[in-house]
């Protein structure tokens, strides 16, 4: 039964997770860009950090949107038409919710481990100055939780009923763009981080979320 | 050799089925030890219950037509001629009856039918 | 004897209007019943509530043996249900969709499944949301089949599509019967259709089961009567009197149930003469059951 499962999820989900991975891998490579030369100025640490800090934005905004997208491709197929097929399945809802979440959950590895790959890699390659070292273990283990975590949120969200899924995830959707788009035109729009602040205030999993994403740090 | 049956015909199917088969094996159309079609083939091909098929071949074996032998079957019995002779007979008197009663219906006289009989039966023959 | 199907006082509300109540339905095993009615009357929801898809307020519902909602998800594996709209996933094709179902059921047939696939001319690669209308309905009808049920639950099954396909649909759906000695429930409201395939109908009208006997009995039991010459009232008729009708002239026209030809009789000691006995095809008959039962429960 999983298997039929995970091969339907791969199907709805293939392009995001194919997109993530391959975002995954070239974010902390793309993150350290400039460090590769033997001796650093004072300077350039400076650069470095700050390229590092305004990179690692992106991963919670990944980690987001990744969990959000294949949250909603998870429960797509059975929010069609009036009957819900899987209500007539020879299995306890309570198991097919399970069947449902792990499919997800086992395909969200390949960004997590593209994300561990290219931190290795970024900080292998790249010359870290002294004083500073490089966390691709520890960043690559909290992007996977990230992701799990915002998965898990979303999903539950979207096994409620299809209209008001859309309208919570579409709504998140777009917050997320924004602060994508703002990164990329490098405006010190700390959107997310706002609502962060807002939602995101009270202890618990999703204060996984808050605070900088270092690759390199001190 | 099947035409469709009639679900609005007063006649319940499975009497409108034995009937169809009565008549093909008085008039020898369905030779002796010949099979009928299975109750899956024919149940399918008249798209009607099969339970009905199992019945009108049911009637039939208690008529003494048919036998219908387990795991083989149902097959057209060596019938005598005089058993024949009197289905004949019967499918005859049934005619004239239905004859009788639309006659009835119509308002047409029993001297009336007859003599339409005869001029009938006087064309058929030289 | 264990009913396939089995109902007690069931009851059931949605909204402000709908409503099913006191509903005892009775299917007997290896019958096939024709649940007939209008549009609305509730027949769907019925459905959905004997195969625990929605959950009654009140009353027993057993199917196979088992009480529903309880043991559902048992029951379901020997359950081929056909439900009225296409619900499957549309990007998955016709090989894809087959590999699915027959993942969750240990009775599947994949010669079966491979044959009725042929016999149906539905090709592998082609998507399930790509297929018209008429191939979905055989492809549902090829799943439900594939699964060698001991109950097969039809909703609507050949509403809405070519009298071909029907045939198809109708064909397979008994040769599988005739093989299994399979429980069927079928809901139509193409009355023709149910006519020559039904031992047993059931017909609801607005929440409430009108009646519920063997075909034969319908069909034979409603007559249309002319009578003509019959006093204004008329006390204890051995048959159950439907309706009258006056048209022109001194011919009224009965409307009867449980009619027996020695009934005629009857006529004499009233002082009227019977002119006519029409027999009523099902819809015909089931139309003025309809007609009555409404007039007679506002």
């Amino acid at each position: 039964m999983f298997g039929v499962m995970l091969y339907g999820q791969w199907k709805w989900s293939r392009l995001i997770i194919v997109l993530a991975t391959v975002a995954g891998f070239a974010l902390p490579i793309i993150s350290v860009q400039g460090a590769a030369q033997s001796e650093l100025s004072p300077l350039r640490v400076e650069e470095l950090l700050d390229a590092v800090q305004k990179w690692g934005v992106l991963y919670p905004v990944l980690a987001a949107a990744l969990g959000l997208l294949v949250a909603i491709t998870t429960w797509a197929p059975d929010h069609r038409g009036r009957h819900v097929h899987a209500l007539s399945l020879p299995l306890p809802r309570w198991r097919y919710v399970l069947l449902r979440f792990s499919s997800g959950a086992v395909l969200l590895a390949a960004p997590a481990l593209a994300v561990l790959a290219g931190s290795l890699l970024a900080t292998g390659t790249a010359t870290i100055p002294p004083g500073l070292q490089g966390y691709p273990v520890a960043l690559a283990l909290r992007f996977a939780l990230a992701v799990v975590v915002a998965y898990a949120v979303f999903f539950a969200v979207s096994a409620g009923t299809a209209r008001t899924a859309g309208v919570i995830l579409g709504l998140i959707g777009g917050v997320i763009l924004v602060q994508i788009i703002a990164n990329v035109a490098n405006l010190n729009l700390d959107l997310f981080d706002r609502l962060q602040i807002l939602v995101l205030n009270w202890p618990g999993p999703l204060a996984i979320f808050t605070g900088r994403w270092m690759l390199i740090d001190v | 050799m099947f035409d469709q049956v009639d679900p609005r015909s007063p006649t319940p199917l499975y009497a409108q089925i034995a009937n169809r088969l009565r008549i093909a094996i008085a008039s020898g159309e369905l030779r002796p030890t010949a099979p009928l079609p299975s109750v899956r083939q024919l149940a399918a091909q008249l798209r009607v219950n099969p339970a009905t098929v199992v019945q009108a071949y049911r009637d039939l074996e208690d008529e003494g037509f048919v036998e219908m032998r387990q795991g083989a079957g149902t097959f057209v019995r060596e019938v005598a001629p005089e058993s024949r002779g009197r289905e004949r007979a019967r499918q005859a008197s049934a005619l004239v009856r239905k004859m009788l009663t639309e006659a009835g219906r119509l308002g047409v006289s029993i001297q009336e039918l007859q003599a339409a009989i005869a001029e009938e039966i006087g064309v058929g023959t030289s | 004897m264990n009913h396939a199907i089995e109902t007690q006082q069931l009851h059931y509300r949605a909204g402000k209007t709908f409503e099913i109540k006191h509903l005892d339905l009775h299917v007997a095993p290896g019958s096939i019943y024709g649940f007939l009615g209008p549009n609305g009357s509730g027949k769907t929801t019925t459905i959905r509530l004997v195969l625990g898809l929605v959950r009654p307020l009140a009353g027993r519902i057993t199917v196979l043996g088992c009480d529903v909602p309880r043991d559902a998800p048992r029951v379901l594996a020997r359950v081929g249900y056909v439900p009225e709209q296409p619900h499957l996933d549309p990007t998955l094709t016709v090989r894809e969709t087959l590999r699915f179902q027959a993942a969750f059921y240990a009775t599947w047939d994949w010669p079966c499944a491979e044959r009725l696939r042929r016999q149906f001319e539905l090709d592998e690669p082609m998507a399930f949301g790509h297929l018209s209308k008429g191939q979905k309905g055989k492809l549902m009808t090829l799943l439900a089949l594939a699964q060698r049920p001991e109950l097969l639950v039809l909703d609507e099954p050949t509403d809405g599509l070519d009298p071909v396909v029907r045939r198809d649909i109708l064909s397979a759906l008994l040769d599988y019967v005739s093989e299994r000695h399979a429980t069927v429930f079928v809901s139509s409201h193409l009355v023709h259709e149910l006519e020559r395939i039904c031992d047993w109908i059931g017909v609801m009208d607005n929440g409430r089961l009108v009646i519920e006997l063997p075909m034969e009995r319908f069909k034979n039991g409603i007559k249309r009567l002319r009578v003509a010459g019959a006093p204004p009232r008329v006390a204890g008729p051995p048959f159950v009197l439907l309706a009258r009708e006056r048209a022109n002239g001194a011919v009224e026209t009965w409307i009867v149930r449980e009619w027996e030809p020695e009934m005629a009789r009857y006529f004499e000691s009233i002082g009227a003469s019977l002119r006519d006995v029409i027999d009523l095809d099902l819809e015909e008959g089931f139309v003025e059951l309809l007609r009555t039962f409404r007039v007679l429960r506002p």
